[in-house]
């Protein structure tokens, strides 16, 4: 029977061929698409597998009625009849339960959570919809393991594992395999330019360095996020939230966020799609006025310089004023006998900053816009697209001082081509530094604007003798001393006050003013192609990157003042992943992969990984993975060239170190040892010709010359990190376990080390240096290398999940993190791990309390930790927050209806050193359409 | 039933997460991170000093003089009373001074044949003046001196522990029946026959300061110009009368402190006023002195010049120069006596009567040098016409010599400094052969001082007077931050002796909270 059935059909196909042809999806429970489902027609071999995006398409050679079978590991297989001829079919598959959720960022290509050879985390359609933050990108701060450092409502920054700051270029992000970092930074700026929610089709995260598959950068982990295909996803979606951000600094203020999408497909060759957000509100103000670097320091110190005051930053010693002959000129002009220049105690002032709430408006917004066009010529896999990306938006950024990010603008345009076996992709990246400015810089213009510094001191000092000849105690001098200098300070609000801070951030010169100026670029192409429908004794993919900076600020961050800074990197990969089943119950998963990376000023890389998984009773997995990661030092690190007022940032490409200079008075006392009145210095002293910091602080503390350390830092080189993970995931009845423990070895961390150059003499000389020290005749730099300091850091997070009291989700997790460095032998070193040793997150909701009606409650706990950054160091207080939506399906109206508030507990908190504290916002939203 | 259990079980197994959370304290994150906390001071213990009645017995740096004169401000911030304020978190108990009745710094003595003592000195921007001067010239009124010495504090039996007499020599501290020579003493003595020392021990002190005893030896000489009207106390009398005083005040069981004295010449009061500031550049003198020179020369000081090099002393006086600074012109009793030449040698010229009285007059005159020190008070005599002495050779320091009392010359500064010497070497034996007693080295202090200077918190002090910071107006006495630095060195020897911590527990004064000055408006 079986032989002759064939026969039958070669004898019937010359006259009676049929085919049907079935195009459909497969999705879970919630909508999510399953790639690599498996469709068959039921006890046929005719079958095909779903694409990443869950879609499929079945040409079958007989006629309906018949039955196709869809089925994906850890779902219930689903049987559905074929009625009609291209028939379109949307499958709907049971999930099992987490571990069954599907991701493609950990191999490169889809596999199950429970099998991935490393910790990876997922934010899917139903985390979405259920957050109870108050967007989807906030939400992420509810996954096991992951830090959100808010700086703005507008730029929340991701990481996991310890050692960020704002400026995280060790955390990669991809839209849709597009890296969206800011060229001109060199990291992503939070969603400000990313995805419109609506849009979002899943998030997956993935902590710890993943050099191996997606080279530099990916080296604190990746946050991998992907759009829906519009050949998948139709119609018009939209989603509108309103509420208010409430905090006490800045008071109860509107906020809304608004997005779109709408897709089409015209046929099967061609479907485009929209989007549009638009997000405003009104930015968390940052009003701490405790002194950043004397601990306990007010507003009445001498001193003072304020985390969110500006222009206080800038400060001299008094003896450098009594010292200076225009000032002895000034006294002898007056007939005043100049010895009473003695009275003058030598200490620190600062000038008299300003709040940075008159600084900015602290307006958040985002708009953004992207668009696609995606072309399928031969109605399958094989898919041409085009997308382009423009956003524009303010914010706060946080680094080295704190800037107002105005109109900041950022495009980027992609073409790709893919099949399920390959993807070749191409795309630039584009900013424009629109109307921002240096919060910190305009503070200190508008002052200079109005006073110089030297008028101001000299004045100071002036009143404080004169007050301390009047019989006033020093307390009363000093008093007198800023009374005097400020008189006629420009207030806020005031006419002269806003043509000053106009000039300022209309003026990218930060002596005098303290606009942002940058329209960088970079450009990146792609490829990838997996062999495993070609090969069978192992799945083996090959792919590589090419990437061309070009930086131009104009002189005003980097040294491109010539024109713009090029330069290029590329790396290729491979991995081989092969499945081996040992027993019915046992099965073993090794994955290697290795990857080699050349940046034309770095010598190339190889960073491997290799991992395995061993499946127990198709309920339990172990993995374990041994990997390295590195890091190319950033464009920053590299070709930065600006005075930060305390210090100036020389970065370390060779090229770069002469290409800085900058003229220095020479003192007084100096000027007597035989130098010049002024000097010039190029960038490149700070590197063969400094002492470190802290040796300097500390000859001024003994006066001993012998504790002068000479620095003369190594030129910046790739910073590489030696991980090892284990990791269990499994079931117990119904509690899902997740399990992860990490030990990362940190070598060459790129640091940057303040360093101090005398203008004259050699270091190390042991008169003519030290003298230049001594007669305060030295610049400090900031530069760029690599700590010799064995950095180590280990951790772990488990997470359990489970189904409570009926079908209501119970979820929590724990995360521990531990930095393992000799923070005494290395005092100059910063690591900025900036992670709490203990967190702790709990989530307890119910999407189906009744009919349609669902809610989410969500807990965080964050303990004290250590904030290091450029722009201050400083204690971030342990918090918890709770965050809690209910939400109603309304189906006839095809729309979800929610109620939501962050921080719902209003304890106003924050994640870094710095900014401003985080209140609570409250919010309702109308989503129409959004599956 | 049983999925209950179950799911009850997880609950817990979610809470054993929260309780598994070992939290860390701010203090440990900044300990992990190597931030320095404030630190922390170990607790001040008093050694060996029982500091529950203090007693200060001493002149007027004991009593807070300052500024030519004694008034409540500082008397607030004398080097007794800063101390006791670092004593009261040893045990101290409350210290009291007898207060003057205001901040003028006067006092009015009805007692015929002496004067009322003047108001306080203030800095009108140029030099120290008399504050009542200072306002007159601007137009006001100075505050009314209220202080009367007949006004007694003990009258309603009030003892104080400041016995702080500005003016007290050694021989005095024991002397009974210096309450009617001393308005201060007058003004707080239990009795007219009392002396410093017996009100002192009559407290029963547990600890006192003994303090610049043989400062007012030295100090009356050297003021004078050492011209004998105040003359230095001898040091066989000083050796007896210091060894009794400590001996006394030992026996009642208390411990104590004593200073040595400095050597007073380097205070400002004796190294301002600079020997040849005849400056024809200077713009003030220069204009008015610069068109008298060539008379000056022809008619004194080229004869004078003639006369002294003939006899061998070619540079005892020199013509005045146009160009560079010149010496004062002054008496030296030291001086060998040309009066006879020089009567002899101008007669012919100025007739017998003139050339005798030119012959009286510079028979031991000399140009002044670098090693003569011009005396503070002395500045407004410069240039003055001298009474009952014929034009021109009547203006003091150019054609008249200055007397002996506004200048030290080097004879008279080592006779100073022997004096000193000798003091110091009894203070000194006495007090390291004493366990009850503790020393502090004022002279090196002000050598300290008048050298490198000072450094004190966050001020370097020097000697300068007006500018130094240490030095009161008057040239002698210490402001208010000088006292408290002394205090400071009090508290330092204190707690070398008898084992007391202030420094390092951070009892100490601070600098900043002393002014330099008194302002002119301080009432």
């Amino acid at each position: 029977m079986k032989t002759i059935l064939p026969f039958f059909m070669l004898f019937f196909c010359g006259f009676s061929y049929a085919q049907t042809t079935i195009t459909g999806s497969v999705v879970d429970d919630s909508s999510q698409p399953i790639p690599g489902a498996n469709i068959i027609v039921v006890d046929t071999s005719t079958g095909t597998v779903t694409d990443f995006d869950g879609n499929f398409s079945l040409t079958y050679n007989q006629s309906p009625p018949f039955f196709i079978q869809a089925s994906s590991v850890g779902f219930e297989t689903v049987t559905v009849e074929i009625t009609t001829t291209n028939q379109k079919v949307n499958i709907i598959l049971n999930e099992g339960n987490a571990l069954d959720e599907v991701v493609i960022s950990a191999s490169r290509t889809p596999e199950r959570i429970f099998e991935s050879p490393v910790t990876v985390e997922r934010f899917g359609l139903k985390a979405i919809k259920n957050t109870a933050s108050a967007d989807f990108y906030g939400g992420l701060e509810n996954l096991k393991g992951v830090d959100v450092n808010t700086n703005s409502l507008t730029f929340k920054s991701v990481n996991t594992r310890g050692f960020a700051t704002f400026a995280n270029n060790r955390f990669m992000q991809l839209v849709d395999g597009m890296d969206n970092s800011t060229p001109a930074l060199n990291f992503p700026i939070g969603n400000l330019v990313g995805m419109t929610e609506t849009d979002v089709l899943s998030v997956e995260l993935l902590p710890g360095a993943s050099s191996a598959l997606y080279g530099a950068n990916a080296f604190n982990g990746i946050l991998f996020m992907r759009s829906k295909n519009p050949f998948d996803h139709q119609g018009i979606s939209t989603s509108v939230k309103k509420g208010i951000t409430s905090q006490k600094a800045s008071g109860d203020n509107d906020y809304i966020d608004v997005s779109i999408r709408a897709a089409y497909k015209f046929s099967n060759k061609f479907a485009a799609k929209i989007n549009f957000g638009y997000l405003q509100g009104t930015d968390w103000a940052a009003t701490s006025e405790v002194d950043k670097t004397t601990p306990g320091g007010t507003r009445a110190d001498l001193n003072y310089d304020g985390i969110n005051v500006y222009g206080d930053e800038v400060s001299t010693n008094l003896k450098k004023v009594i010292e200076s002959d225009v000032f002895l000129d000034k006294l002898a002009e007056s007939g005043t006998n100049p010895a009473v220049v003695s009275l003058v105690p030598l200490v620190e002032v600062s000038r008299t900053g300003y709040n940075e709430k008159d600084l900015t408006d602290y307006n958040a917004e985002s708009i953004k816009s992207d668009w696609g066009l995606y072309y399928r010529p031969w109605e399958d896999d094989f898919e041409i697209s085009y997308v382009g990306k423009v956003g524009t938006g303010s914010t706060i950024y946080q680094g080295t001082n704190r800037y107002n990010i105005a109109n900041f603008f950022q495009e980027q345009h992609k073409i790709e081509f893919r099949n399920d076996n390959f993807f070749l992709r191409g795309y630039i990246v584009a900013d424009k530094a629109g109307d921002s400015y240096d919060m910190v810089f305009t503070g200190i213009n508008i002052n200079r604007a109005w006073k110089d510094d030297n008028t101001w001191f000299g004045e100071y000092t002036g009143a404080y003798i004169a007050s301390t000849l009047g019989g006033a105690t020093d307390a009363q001098a000093h008093a007198a001393g800023r009374a005097t200098a400020d008189t006629g300070r420009y207030l806020p609000g005031t006419d002269e006050y806003i043509a000053a801070f106009n000039k300022s951030i209309n003026d990218p010169d930060l002596s005098t003013g303290s606009k942002f100026q940058d329209a960088s670029k970079y450009s990146h192409a792609d490829a990838n192609y997996n062999f495993s429908h070609l090969i069978d004794f192992a799945d083996i993919q090959v792919g590589g990157s090419y990437r061309k900076y070009s930086l131009n600020s104009s002189g005003t961050i980097y040294t491109d003042l010539d024109g713009p800074i090029e330069y290029s990197e590329f790396g290729i990969y491979t991995q081989i992943q092969k499945n081996l089943e040992l027993t019915e119950d046992l099965e073993l998963k090794l994955t290697g992969s290795v990857r080699y990376d050349k940046s034309e000023f770095f010598d190339g890389f190889l960073s491997p990984r290799i991992s395995a998984g061993l499946t127990i009773n198709k309920i339990h997995n172990v993995r374990a993975s041994v990997q390295t990661g590195f890091r190319n030092p950033t464009t920053q690190d590299l070709f930065i060239g600006l005075n930060a007022g305390r210090a100036i940032l020389i970065g370390a490409a060779p090229e770069n170190l002469e290409r800085y200079s900058s003229t220095f008075d020479i003192s007084t006392s100096g000027q007597a040892l035989g130098q010049g009145e002024t000097i010039t210095q190029t960038g490149a002293v700070a590197y063969n010709n400094s002492y470190t910091a802290s040796s300097v602080t500390e000859l001024g503390e003994t006066g001993d010359p012998s504790v002068l350390e000479i620095s003369n830092p190594d030129l910046v080189k790739a910073e590489k990190v030696s991980s090892a993970e284990v990791g269990y995931r499994g079931k117990f009845s119904n509690l899902i376990v997740d399990f992860s423990a990490y030990y990362n070895k940190y070598k060459d961390f790129i640091s940057q080390e303040v360093v101090v150059s005398p203008y004259y003499g050699t270091v190390g000389d042991g008169s003519l240096s030290v003298a230049a020290i001594a007669n305060d005749d030295f610049q400090a730099y900031s530069t760029y290398t690599n700590s010799p300091a064995d950095v180590n850091s280990y951790g772990a997070s488990i997470g359990l999940s489970t189904k409570v009291f009926g079908n209501f989700d119970l979820s929590g997790s724990y995360t521990y993190a531990k930095l393992d460095f000799d923070r005494v032998k290395y005092p100059d070193f910063t690591t900025n791990f900036n992670t709490p040793e203990h967190k702790f997150k709990a989530s307890f909701g119910n999407t189906k309390l009744f009919e349609n009606f669902g809610f989410n409650i969500a807990y965080r706990f964050s303990d004290d930790y250590y904030w290091e950054a450029t722009f201050g160091n400083g204690v971030v207080p342990e918090f918890h927050t709770v965050d809690a939506q209910i939400n109603l399906k309304v189906p006839s109206m095809k729309s979800t209806f929610k109620a939501g508030a962050t921080n719902l507990l209003g304890d106003e908190y924050f994640t870094a050193f710095g900014t401003g504290f985080i209140g609570s916002m409250y919010y309702v939203s109308w989503t129409i359409n959004n599956l | 039933m049983k999925k209950t259990i179950i799911n009850s079980k997880y609950i817990l197994l979610l809470a054993s997460l929260i309780s598994i959370i070992a939290c860390n304290d701010i203090d440990d994150v900044l300990a992990d991170n190597n931030v320095e906390a404030a630190e922390i001071l170990p607790e001040l213990t008093p050694g060996s000093v029982d500091f529950s009645n203090y007693v200060a017995l001493g002149a007027s740096f004991t009593s807070g003089y300052t500024d030519g004169a004694l008034f409540i401000a500082a008397q607030e911030n004398s080097f007794p009373n800063i101390l006791a304020q670092q004593f009261v978190n040893a045990n101290g108990t409350d210290f009291t001074q007898p207060l003057m009745n205001d901040n003028t710094g006067g006092m009015i003595i009805p007692i015929p044949g002496q004067d009322d003592l003047p108001y306080r000195l203030i800095f009108n921007g140029e030099a120290p003046q008399r504050l009542d001067e200072f306002l007159m010239e601007l137009g006001a009124t100075a505050p009314e001196v209220t202080t009367n010495v007949t006004n007694s504090l003990a009258a309603d039996g009030s003892i104080f522990k400041n016995v702080g007499v500005p003016g007290a020599k050694s021989t005095h501290i024991d002397f009974n029946g210096y309450a009617a020579f001393n308005p201060y003493f007058g003004r707080m003595a239990t009795s007219s026959s009392v002396s410093m020392l017996e009100y002192a021990i009559n407290q029963n002190p547990t600890f006192f300061t003994l303090s610049e005893i043989g400062g007012n030896d030295v100090l009356g000489y050297a003021t004078t110009g050492g011209d004998g009207s105040d003359p230095l106390t001898l040091t066989a009398t000083f050796d007896f009368l210091f060894n009794d005083m400590v001996t006394q005040l030992l026996a009642t069981g208390a411990k104590g402190i004593v200073t040595n004295v400095p050597y007073i010449t380097d205070l400002p009061h004796f190294t301002t006023i600079v020997y040849n500031q005849l400056d024809p550049n200077d713009d003030d003198i220069g204009p008015l002195l610069v068109p008298q020179i060539p008379t000056l020369n022809a008619s004194l000081y080229g004869p004078l010049d003639a006369i002294f090099t003939g006899y061998g002393e070619p540079d005892r006086i020199n013509i005045l120069s146009t160009t560079e600074a010149n010496p004062l012109l002054i008496f030296d009793e030291n001086a060998t006596d040309r009066s006879a030449e020089i009567t002899g040698a101008l007669t012919s010229t100025l007739g017998v009567e003139m050339a005798t009285a030119f012959g009286f007059i510079f028979g031991k005159s000399r140009q002044a040098t670098s090693n003569d020190l011009i005396v503070l008070s002395a500045s407004s005599a410069i240039a003055s016409i001298a009474t009952d002495i014929p034009s021109p050779v009547n203006i003091t320091g150019i054609s008249y010599p200055m007397s002996d009392k506004w200048v030290l010359t080097p004879e008279e500064q080592e006779e100073i400094k022997t004096a000193t010497d000798a003091y110091n070497s009894t203070i000194e034996t006495i007090a390291n052969t004493n366990d009850n007693l503790a020393l502090v080295d004022l002279n090196a202090i002000l050598t300290e001082l008048a050298s490198t200077g000072i450094t004190f918190g966050d001020f370097t002090m020097n000697a300068n007077l007006v500018t130094g910071g240490a030095v009161s107006l008057d040239g002698i006495h210490l402001t208010a931050r000088g006292y408290s630095y002394m205090a400071y060195k009090f508290l330092e020897a204190i707690d070398t002796t008898f084992g007391s911590n202030f420094i390092e527990s951070g009892n100490i004064p601070n600098p900043g909270d002393f002014p330099t000055n008194y302002s002119p408006t301080l009432q």
